[in-house]
C-alpha cells in the first residue's frame, strides 16, 4: 500500500469509520429514496410560503391527518392500497383548506404572529385528536411493493421506497405543470409575487390562497401515505419529526423555492442516514441540526433562495 | 424479623373459585388508583394493566369484598390514570392520587417514568428531614432493574431479566450447541430496552459462552431500520436478540424480512411478549423466543385472563403481575387491619407499606413469587415462542 493510499484509507477510517464504499453508496442512496417523502413535506411548505409568506405549521400534522382519514376508510370498506393514497391525498387536501379558514383567512395579516401561534395551536389539536380517536395506538397502513427487493450482489433497492420516490417525482411534476400550465398556476404565481397587483388583475386572492392551501394538502397527503407506507404503520409519532423535517428543508432549500425544497429534501434525508450510519442513532438528528445551522450561518437564504424585491 | 406472610395458595384458590354474585354489601370503599400509560406506542400496556385490575376488583367484590381492621367489609373501587408514559406526567399523577383518597397506587408502566418518580418519594420511612412523599407504589410493569431500592416506598412484582435471560441463555446453549454467536438491536431511548439489552443480554449471553458481534440501535418513534438492519445482516449471527417494544420490533422484524437477513434464532423482549406484537407482525415474528412470568396454564392464570378480556384487556407477564398486586394487597389490607376511613388514611397507606415490605413470599398466577427486603420479586418463569400467531409455551425451566 503506498503512502498515498494509507493516508486516504485513514481519512476514510477517520470519517466513515468501518463504513465501506458499498455501504457509503448504499447509505446514500437509502437516504435519498427516503428523503424523498421531506421533500414532498418540504414542497408544501414552500408552497405556502412563496404565495402567503407565512409558515404553516400545522402542514405535517394535517398529511398525517390525511394518511390516518385514509385507513378509516378503508376499515370500513376494502381498498387496494393506491386507492387508500389517493385517499389520504384528498382528506389532506381538505384538512389543509380547514386549516386555511381557521388560521389564515379571517386573520388579519398586520399580525405576523398571529398566523404563526394559530398554526401551532392547530398542530396540537390535529395530533390530539388523532391520538384520542386512535387511543396512541400505532396503526397498520398499507404498503405496495413493500417485500420486493431489487438486488446487485450486496447492494439493494427497496421496491416500496422506490415506488414512494417515483410517485414524489410525479407528484413534483404534476405541481410544476400546474404552476407553470393552467390558469389557477399563473394567477397562484401571481398572488405569490404582487398580491395588489394580482388584485387589480382580477385575480381572487382569497380563492387562490384557498386553492394552494388544497394543493400542498394534496402534496402532503401523499406524503404523510407515503410516510405509512414506508413503514407499514401510522403513528401519531410521526407528527412532530415531520414538522421539524419539513422546516429544516424549507430553510435548507430557500423559503419559497419549490426547487430548493426538492433538493434539500434529498439532501436532508441522504445526510440524515450517512450520520445515523456514521454516528451513533442518538446523535443522527444533532448532524441535521447541524446542517441547518451551517446553510444558515453560510447560506442564510438557503440553496435557491432569493432576496425579495419589488419588480 | 421479616415475617412471610405466603398468600399463593390463597390466591390459588381465590382465583380459580366461582364468582358469588351479589355477596354482602360492603361497609366501606377502600381506594385503589392505578396508573400506566393509556396513550402513545405503549398503551397496550396501561390498557391490559387497567383490565386486569378491574377484573381483580370485581373478583375481590364479587367473593364478599375485603376485611377491614375492625371488622367490617370493604369494596374495593379502582381508579386509573393515564400517564403517557412520560416521567412529568408520571409525577404529576402521582401527586394527584396522592390527594385522592387512594392508599397506594399501582404503576406505573414504564422505567423512564418510575425511576424519576421513585425518585420524589420519602427514601427512608420515618426520617422527618426528608418531606418526599410518603405513598406506596406496587409497580406491575417496569420492569428495568433495581429500583424499588430507590425508596422504601416503592415496591415492584416484575420478573427479575437478569435470571429469565441467564437461564434462557444458557438453555439455547445446550438445546442449540451449534449456535454461537449474538447480535443484538436496541431500542436506545427507552429505559427498558436500553438497560435490558446493554446489562442484561450482552452480559448474560457472554457468560453462557456465546460471542456477541455487535448491535444496531435505533429510536422509540424510528420507522426508517433500514440502515440498521444492513449492519445486522452483515455480523451473519446466529442469534438475533431484539431489546424493543412490539412497534419498532415489529418495524425491525419487517424490514429483516425485505432484506432476506438470515438467523438460526431470534431472542425477544419479555415486554414484546403480548398480542401486539403478534397483531403488528405475526408473520415476520414466528418462532421469536421470549422469556416471560406469565402464560395461560395454571387454573389460577386461566381465570385470570379470562376474567380480565371481560374488560377488554389480554393478560400477558405486565398485566398479570397488576392482577397479583390486587391479590397481594387484598391480603396485606386484611393482615394490617387496614381501616379506610377518611381520618385514618395517612396511616392506613403506611399499613400498606409495611404490610407491603413484611412480604418474603406471595402467592403468583404460576406459582410462589420470592420477595426480596429492597422490594423486589423473584418471580416464575417460562419461555414463550411465537407459533401460529399465538403464543406457545417452549420450555418451562422450573421443571
Amino acid at each position: 500500500m503506498s503512502q498515498f493510499d494509507r493516508l486516504l484509507s485513514g481519512v476514510w477510517t477517520w470519517i466513515f469509520g468501518d463504513l465501506s464504499l458499498l455501504d457509503l453508496v448504499q447509505t446514500v442512496t437509502d437516504g435519498l429514496l427516503f428523503g424523498a417523502t421531506y421533500a414532498i413535506i418540504g414542497t408544501g411548505f414552500a408552497l405556502i410560503f412563496g404565495v402567503m409568506h407565512k409558515i404553516n405549521l400545522a402542514y405535517a400534522a394535517s398529511s398525517i391527518a390525511g394518511a390516518y382519514i385514509s385507513i378509516a376508510f378503508a376499515s370500513l370498506v376494502p381498498l387496494p392500497a393506491i386507492v387508500v393514497f389517493l385517499l389520504a391525498a384528498a382528506a389532506s387536501g381538505a384538512v389543509g383548506y380547514l386549516i386555511y379558514l381557521t388560521c389564515f383567512r379571517f386573520i388579519p395579516t398586520s399580525s405576523p404572529l398571529a398566523t404563526l401561534m394559530a398554526t401551532v395551536g392547530m398542530l396540537i389539536l390535529i395530533d390530539e385528536v388523532i391520538v384520542h380517536e386512535t387511543n396512541g395506538m400505532p396503526q397498520p397502513y398499507p404498503a405496495l411493493f413493500d417485500s420486493v427487493m431489487i438486488e446487485w450482489g450486496d447492494f439493494g433497492l427497496r421496491g416500496d421506497l422506490l415506488f414512494i420516490f417515483g410517485l414524489s417525482v410525479v407528484a413534483t411534476i404534476a405541481l410544476v405543470a400546474f404552476l407553470y400550465r393552467t390558469r389557477l398556476g399563473v394567477a397562484t404565481r401571481a398572488v405569490a409575487q404582487q398580491p395588489v397587483a394580482a388584485q387589480l388583475c382580477g385575480i381572487s386572492v382569497p380563492r387562490t390562497n384557498g386553492t394552494t392551501f388544497i394543493m400542498a394538502g394534496l402534496l402532503g397527503g401523499l406524503a404523510g401515505a407515503m410516510t405509512g407506507a414506508a413503514v407499514g404503520t401510522l403513528s401519531p409519532l410521526l407528527t412532530l419529526p415531520l414538522t421539524v423535517k419539513g422546516l429544516i428543508v424549507t430553510v435548507i432549500g430557500g423559503l419559497g423555492s419549490i426547487p430548493g425544497a426538492i433538493v434539500a429534501g434529498l439532501l436532508v434525508g441522504m445526510f440524515e442516514n450517512l450520520a445515523l450510519a456514521v454516528r451513533d442513532v442518538q446523535e443522527r438528528d444533532l448532524y441535521v441540526m447541524l446542517l441547518l445551522f451551517l446553510f444558515l450561518w453560510f447560506r442564510p437564504l438557503g440553496i435557491f433562495g432569493k432576496s425579495s424585491a419589488r419588480d | 424479623m421479616k415475617q412471610t406472610f405466603v398468600i399463593g395458595p390463597a390466591l390459588a384458590a381465590f382465583a380459580i373459585m366461582g364468582a358469588a354474585p351479589g355477596t354482602l354489601a360492603a361497609d366501606r370503599e377502600v381506594h385503589i388508583a392505578g396508573f400506566g400509560a393509556k396513550s402513545g406506542v405503549v398503551r397496550s400496556f396501561g390498557v391490559n394493566t387497567e383490565a386486569m385490575m378491574r377484573a381483580a376488583a370485581e373478583h375481590i367484590n364479587n367473593s364478599g369484598g375485603v376485611k377491614l381492621g375492625d371488622g367490617s367489609m370493604g369494596k374495593i373501587v379502582v381508579s386509573f390514570y393515564d400517564d403517557r408514559c412520560n416521567a412529568e406526567e408520571g409525577i404529576s399523577v402521582v401527586r394527584r392520587i396522592a390527594g385522592t383518597k387512594a392508599i397506594v397506587g399501582v404503576g406505573p408502566t414504564c422505567s423512564n417514568v418510575a425511576e424519576p418518580l421513585f425518585g420524589i418519594l420519602q427514601k427512608k420511612t420515618g426520617d422527618g428531614k426528608d418531606t418526599g412523599l410518603q405513598f406506596p407504589i406496587f409497580t406491575d410493569t417496569a420492569i428495568k432493574g433495581g429500583l424499588a431500592k430507590i425508596s422504601e416506598w416503592a415496591f415492584r412484582n416484575v420478573p427479575n431479566e437478569n435470571e429469565m435471560y441467564q437461564s434462557l441463555f444458557k438453555w439455547l446453549r445446550k438445546t442449540h450447541p451449534n449456535l454461537k454467536t449474538v447480535y443484538g438491536g436496541v431500542e436506545q431511548d427507552f429505559a427498558h430496552s436500553r438497560f435490558t439489552w446493554h446489562k442484561v443480554m450482552k452480559v448474560r449471553a457472554p457468560q453462557a459462552g456465546y460471542k456477541v458481534l455487535g448491535e444496531a440501535k435505533w429510536l422509540l418513534a424510528d420507522t426508517n431500520f433500514t440502515t440498521q438492519v444492513r449492519k445486522l445482516k452483515k455480523a451473519k449471527a446466529d442469534i438475533i436478540a431484539i431489546s424493543a417494544h412490539p412497534f419498532t420490533t415489529c418495524g425491525v422484524l419487517k424490514e429483516m424480512k425485505r432484506q432476506r437477513v438470515k438467523y438460526k434464532l431470534l431472542v425477544g423482549l419479555t415486554s414484546s411478549s403480548s398480542m401486539e406484537t403478534l397483531q403488528g407482525c405475526a408473520k415476520q415474528a414466528e418462532g421469536i423466543i421470549i422469556p416471560t412470568s406469565f402464560a395461560p396454564v395454571t387454573p389460577a392464570a386461566k381465570v385470570a385472563a379470562k376474567l380480565g378480556a371481560k374488560y377488554k384487556g389480554s393478560a400477558d407477564l405486565h398485566s398479570a403481575a397488576a392482577w397479583e398486586n390486587m391479590i397481594v394487597l387484598k391480603g396485606v389490607i386484611e393482615s394490617m387491619g387496614v381501616m379506610a376511613k377518611p381520618d385514618t388514611l395517612k396511616a392506613d397507606r403506611r399499613k400498606i407499606r409495611d404490610g407491603l415490605a413484611k412480604l418474603s413470599k406471595t402467592g403468583g398466577l404460576l406459582g410462589t413469587i420470592t420477595r426480596t427486603k429492597e422490594g423486589e420479586a423473584i418471580k416464575p418463569y417460562l419461555y414463550v415462542h411465537a407459533k401460529d400467531g399465538n403464543w406457545a409455551v417452549l420450555h418451562d425451566p422450573g421443571k
